[in-house]
């Protein structure tokens, strides 16, 4: 009989992707992504970390004044400086002799690819030592779920009624690497294990712009039910609509998981999608197709 | 001058957010299909989780608490468990059987102790006729509840069909000597060569509070052939085998019959010396023998003559000639084909053996068992003011060790229940039902004793899980390795079927999805948006100040352990 | 140690010297020299603080409130467009009450693109919670800026010191630069009030819901309303250890004025050639320098206002529909006064236009002569 490996049985300690340093009793909506993204990156973080929150969901999930769901140091900002006022408290923190502390700014979509691309692009181009988090929901969650440059091609949102929006989402990643930055990834909720380890990567990077881009699912907005958040989030990785890779460098491409299902799967699972006919998403198969056999030649690079 | 800003002072931990919450996760069990499809309603999951964890021996007690036989039915159930087993529709079923032999063999019994206490004596006596698997079944279980059991048995050693109906090189004399001898030492007396007819009965109620029968099915079908006394049957073989008395064959033989019995008859001929032919009425693709044992027969060298019926015997000589009638098939019986007369196209073979093996039936002397037909039916004919409870192939619609031993334990449920607060529910059918429901393995007909005695599994939900209730995720397809397989040669009578190895047992306890169980995975909690899933000392919880009822953990379970409920108004 | 420098490093050589931490800024004319200088510093060690060269002005205000929330002291200097472009965060840095200083250089807004003189950038960010101090010349820039620290770090707002484009920045004086122990005397180390602290987390400027945020913004009112005291100490603490004082204004010839000019800037060092000749032919003319614009010092205004007949108030800013808002604001302070002083409003010099010496006669000669103050403002210098 041939020697036998025994496969892996899924188990985690309770320790694993867990954090005292994110409270209960946050407000976050049942099933946001977005406190799922903060759980894990807090797993990996650990406490000698500082956050820069801009206006977005997460600015109401960590608290109200008096409160706070964090137990760490945050300073909320607005919507447009988290790359900015990053770069200010790093400067502060070098100023003071804190190398420890991890600066991470942490915004959502809207405070990424549109408002905040400034200053991020700003902070990226000088290298800033902080990790910048975009969490993804894409829209404008916080004020209604209104599109953002990242809100994908024929997505519903409130300012995009009708048959959806006519874009196609931004790559964020892609205008990030462009700026050379030594380390850029995408990550998802759906896949913890991933997003931790990209997580202590960036983190031990220290010493330049690091950006991660988590996939996290909004049931309010993406209209479905909140106990799918992680199953759709897992299916935009396993159709490739939204792949999971990294950056080195700005030139070093790796891929993390590649998918097989068809995108249809994915897109039926949110009422944001369900408008969409055959024709509609074969459009949207045809993207996503392309999109990834073109991230697939940059690994070739 | 004290500035006033926005800066926290307090956590969130003062909000109550499960406020928001309309519906609730809880942690359910639901039963495996593996489990329901049990005779003896092995909690088939926790067995396997237990064995992946390397915990052998808690998996064997596990066994133990709802089947005295592991090692038995690990080498002789037909494993209906495998047929329902929902990884089969992913990759391959689990060898659940293959695990029961490994998990069975493992156990020590050395010192005859089981791993858990029987209640106190509670007076009550009960006769068993007949020390099969059923009846020591129904004597392992009624003697865990505090009974005193008597085992009359006809023949000079106990064990019934699995002695002397299964062949050694099935299942080797010790394995079953072991695991009777572990029901013997909860106080069982088995009383060997003691015939006891029916009447028995009629007086039973003087020294007895009930009586089990499990006497099997102790009467050849005949074929009512001519010539038909020519022949010999299989059961008066196959014991002559295990007695010693027959030891050498050489010459040609001659089986009739497609089951199993019938297979068991031509290898064990083989293993006398003798070159075999079976004849069947069918194809050999209908014959209920189990397909395995069939192809290991061909391998053996047995010949099948498919597509005849025997029409007469007539000695010729030193020889026997068989008087065959070839059949055709002519549509679908079933599952098998239906036959009939091909024309009057004849055959005849000569062998100096026949040997008829196409069944058996309930003795005359048993015939009161006829109008109870198992499971299922959970009702006692009495006599007097005794409860007398028919169990094993007697009565069992499917005639297998497994639902034998499953009927023993229903019985020995039944009797519990019948003969509680001083008799008072005797005759109470409904007490009865009630109570068996109560721990009715999901949909299937057998009974948990550890749902009965208030174990853990008292609490599993109804339904059974399917394989859509199970997340796919979670688990990498991994075909079946390996399982209890064939011996590279024909050695007498020494077990054909070796058994699986330790790393391959691991391996095939690690695939089963473990359905309906918490197998404390951690998904549940690392999924949490609210840090509401907590562990302790009593197992996983969930912090209601503030899960927000997102039902991700339910969402997310592997193995369908949990559910989501309403919240109350 | 003195020097002859341009107003511009007269804010450079102050920021040196308060040994600042965080400094960021982006460049637009007319405050490019202090950045410049500023950076040189750092590259040559003279300064041991970082300078972040951010891509907008939003960002160097984010910036040096990301860095003053990390406790350090901080810097930045802007003009015009740029201080228009921050202004969410002017209100961000008084908010969450960060002791930055700034640096604002007084030009004018397009379009018509125009670098020059105009107050009307600064003036608009009025209701932001900044305190605002106007200087008349390059050593008053130096100390005022100096001052403008302590003064933050008292208060916990922000501080932006005002200083007219080209006519004060780019002009070069002797400037006094004192030695950096003495500085180190008047404005020790930086101890922040509240700060992001590792050992203690908990998160700042979140949301603040009804029930606490009026309370906060009254805090700032009273905070803004304490200045005035904190001014006066620590002015009179550098005039001891400097020998220089400005006060919250300058009043000139005020208690037997017919007419007092008031204004802000370089323009005072005009007008004040302008009433002593004035006097000399007798004419009872007398001048108001306003130094602090916010807050407003209205008990020291009125003092200063009180005898006169007349007041003529020269704006270099407009607020369309209204008038010039210094004279505005001088109205206001008055209106509670028993003598209710009249207050005509000039309007003049607005985008580099020259406020010359006659300029400033004509006004003095048209408010002599008003009975009663026009209601609207009186544009003075006008081509055609
Ligand atoms: C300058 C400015 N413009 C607009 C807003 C209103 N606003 C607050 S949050 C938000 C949307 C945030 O979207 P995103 O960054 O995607 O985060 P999300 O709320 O989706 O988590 C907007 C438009 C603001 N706070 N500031
Ligand atoms: S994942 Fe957490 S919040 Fe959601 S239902 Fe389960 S315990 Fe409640
Ligand atoms: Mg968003």
């Amino acid at each position: 009989m041939q020697q036998t490996a025994i496969p892996k049985k899924v188990k985690y300690d309770s320790e694993y992707g867990s954090t005292d340093l994110l409270n209960p009793g946050h407000v976050g909506c049942p099933g946001c992504g977005a406190v799922l993204a903060m759980k894990f990156a807090l797993h990996a973080l650990g406490p000698d970390t500082m956050l820069v929150i801009p206006a977005c969901c997460w600015a109401v999930i960590a608290g109200p004044h008096p409160q706070t769901s964090l137990n760490i140091p945050v300073l909320h900002t607005a919507f447009e400086t988290a790359g900015a006022a990053a770069s200010g408290l790093r400067a502060a923190l070098d100023m003071k002799g804190d190398t420890k502390t991890t600066v991470v700014a942490w915004a959502g979509d809207g405070g990424t690819f549109d408002i905040g691309f400034q200053a991020l692009s700003g902070a990226a181009e000088r290298n800033e030592d902080f990790i910048y988090v975009c969490y993804d929901n894409e829209a404008y969650m916080n004020t209604g779920n209104q599109r953002s440059s990242s809100t994908p091609y024929r997505t519903r949102t409130t300012t995009t009624p009708g048959s959806g929006k006519v874009q196609r989402k931004k790559n964020i990643v892609e205008a990030l690497a462009a700026h050379r930055i030594p380390y850029a990834a995408t990550a998802s909720i759906s896949h913890p294990e991933d997003l931790i380890r990209k997580f202590k990567k960036a983190k031990d990077m220290k010493g330049g712009t690091r950006f991660i881009h988590i996939f996290a699912t909004c049931p309010t907005g993406w209209r479905c039910p909140s106990e799918m958040s992680v199953e759709v989030a897992r299916l935009a990785v396993k159709t490739n609509f939204f792949p999971l890779y990294e950056v080195e460098k700005g030139v070093k491409y790796i891929i993390n998981a590649e998918g097989e299902l068809p995108v249809e799967e994915y897109l039926m699972t949110q009422g944001r999608f369900k408008h969409l006919g055959d024709t509609e998403i074969q459009r949207v198969q045809a993207m996503v197709d392309d999109d990834f056999a073109f991230l697939k030649k940059k690994t070739l690079l | 001058m004290e500035i006033m800003v926005s800066r926290s002072s307090i956590t969130t931990t003062g909000n109550n957010t499960g406020a928001w919450r309309f519906v609730r996760p809880v942690y359910e069990r639901h039963t495996a299909p593996c489990s329901a499809a049990c005779p003896a309603g092995e909690d088939i999951p926790r067995i396997e989780a237990l064995v992946s964890e390397k915990k052998f021996k808690e998996a064997g007690e596990v066994i133990l608490m709802e089947n005295p036989f592991p090692s038995v039915c690990g080498r002789v159930c037909f494993h209906p468990c495998e047929t329902a087993c929902n990884r089969a529709g992913f990759d391959d079923a689990v060898a659940v059987n293959s695990l029961e032999r490994f998990v069975g063999d493992l156990l020590d019994t050395s010192d005859g102790s089981l791993p858990f206490e029987a209640k106190e004596k509670n007076g009550k006596r009960i006769a068993i006729i007949g020390a099969g698997p059923g009846g020591l079944s129904a004597a392992y279980f009624l003697s865990r509840l505090g009974y005193s059991c008597e085992v009359f048995e006809s023949e000079e050693k106990p064990g019934g069909l699995l002695r002397w109906g299964i062949p050694a090189y099935r299942l080797p004399e010790q394995v079953l000597d072991r695991e009777i001898k572990r029901i013997e030492s909860l106080g069982v007396k088995i009383n060997c060569s003691t015939r006891l007819d029916s009447s028995f009965i009629e007086t039973a109620n003087e020294s007895f509070d009930g009586v089990f029968v499990g006497t099997g099915l102790g009467s050849p079908i005949m074929m009512n052939i001519p010539g038909e006394e020519l022949g010999i049957g299989w059961e008066v073989f196959l014991k002559e085998v295990k007695k010693g008395t027959q030891k050498e064959f050489k010459g040609k033989a001659v089986v009739i019959g497609g089951g199993n019995a019938a297979v068991d008859v031509a290898r064990t001929l083989v293993r006398l010396g003798a070159s075999v032919t079976i004849a069947y009425r069918r194809r050999i693709e209908d014959m209920p023998a189990f397909g395995s044992e069939i192809e290991i027969a061909i391998s053996e060298g047995v010949e099948i003559l498919e597509l005849v019926a025997p029409v007469a015997i007539v000695q010729n000589a030193e020889q026997l000639s068989i008087e065959l009638q070839s059949m055709k098939v002519e549509g679908q019986d079933g599952q098998r084909a239906k036959v009939v007369n091909d024309g009057d196209k004849k055959k005849s073979i000569v062998a100096d053996r026949v040997y008829s093996a196409i069944g058996a039936d309930v003795e005359d002397e048993w015939k009161g068992a006829k109008t109870v037909s198992r499971p299922g039916n959970r009702s006692a004919l009495y006599n007097e003011k005794i409860p007398v409870i028919y169990g094993g192939d007697l009565v069992n619609a499917d005639k297998s060790v497994t639902s034998a031993i499953g009927s023993g334990k229903e019985a020995a449920i039944m009797f519990d229940i019948l003969l509680a607060e001083g008799g008072s529910k005797a005759g109470d059918e409904e007490a009865v039902k009630k109570t068996t429901a109560a721990c009715q393995v999901g949909d299937g007909q057998s009974l948990s004793f550890e749902a009965y005695i208030g174990g853990e599994r008292r609490n599993v939900v109804e339904g059974v899980v399917k394989f859509e209730d199970i997340n796919l995720n979670y688990f990498e397809k991994t075909a079946l390795k390996d399982k209890n397989s064939m011996k590279a040669d024909l050695n007498g009578f020494d077990e054909v079927e070796s058994g699986i190895d330790e790393v391959s047992a691991i391996y095939e306890a690690v695939r089963c999805f473990n359905c309906g169980i918490c197998t404390d995975c951690g998904i549940c909690s690392l999924f949490c948006p609210e840090l509401s899933v907590l562990t302790g000392n009593e197992g996983r919880r969930i912090e209601l100040e503030y899960c927000k009822g997102c039902g991700i953990c339910v969402c997310e379970c592997p193995r369908a352990a949990m559910s989501l409920v309403k919240e109350a108004e | 140690m003195k020097k002859v420098i341009e107003g511009s490093h007269g804010v450079s050589e102050a920021v040196r010297l308060a040994n600042v931490k965080v400094m960021s800024a982006y460049p637009i004319t007319p405050q490019t020299h202090i950045v410049e200088a500023l950076s040189e510093y750092c590259e040559e060690g003279l300064m041991d603080a970082k300078f972040i060269n951010v891509e907008s002005e939003h960002s160097a205000m984010a910036a040096v409130i990301g860095a003053s929330s990390g406790g350090v002291r901080t810097f930045t200097a802007t003009s015009s467009h740029g201080l228009a472009l921050m202004h969410e965060l002017l209100h961000w840095a008084s908010g969450a009450r960060l002791p930055i200083v700034m640096a604002e250089v007084n030009r004018a807004l397009g379009p018509g693109w125009n670098i020059w003189m105009d107050q009307t950038d600064s003036l608009a960010q009025r209701d932001t919670g900044w305190i605002q101090l106007y200087c008349e010349d390059g050593q008053e820039v130096l100390d005022t800026t100096l001052m403008a620290f302590r003064l933050a770090e008292t208060v916990n707002l922000p501080v932006m010191v005002v200083l007219d484009a080209f006519f004060l920045s780019h002009t070069f004086e002797v400037i006094d630069v004192p030695d950096q122990e003495t500085v180190n005397e008047f404005l020790p180390e930086f101890k922040p009030s509240v700060c992001l602290d590792q050992d203690n987390p908990f998160a700042m400027g979140q949301m603040a819901p009804p029930p606490f945020y009026m309370e906060m913004r009254h805090n700032i009112q009273q905070a803004m309303m304490s200045v005035h005291d904190a001014y006066e100490k620590i002015e009179d603490e550098f005039d001891n250890i400097f020998g220089n004082r400005y006060g919250k204004l300058d009043a000139m010839l005020c208690e037997d004025a017919d007419v007092v000019l008031v204004m802000a800037g370089t323009a005072a060092s005009t007008a004040r050639t302008v009433v002593s000749a004035l006097r000399k032919k007798g004419v009872k003319a007398g001048l108001v320098k306003i130094r602090m614009f916010r807050p407003f010092p209205v008990a020291e205004m009125r003092e200063a206002l009180k005898n006169a007949r007349m007041v003529a108030v020269v704006d270099r800013n407009c607020s369309f529909g209204v008038g010039g808002i210094f004279a505005q604001e001088i109205r206001a302070a008055l209106s509670g006064t028993e003598s209710r002083q009249k207050v005509a409003g000039f309007i003049t010099g607005l985008g580099g236009r020259d406020v010359t010496p006659e300029i400033l006669e004509e006004i003095y000669e048209a408010a002599q002569k008003m009975e009663d103050a026009p209601d609207e403002a009186i544009w003075v210098g006008l081509n055609n």
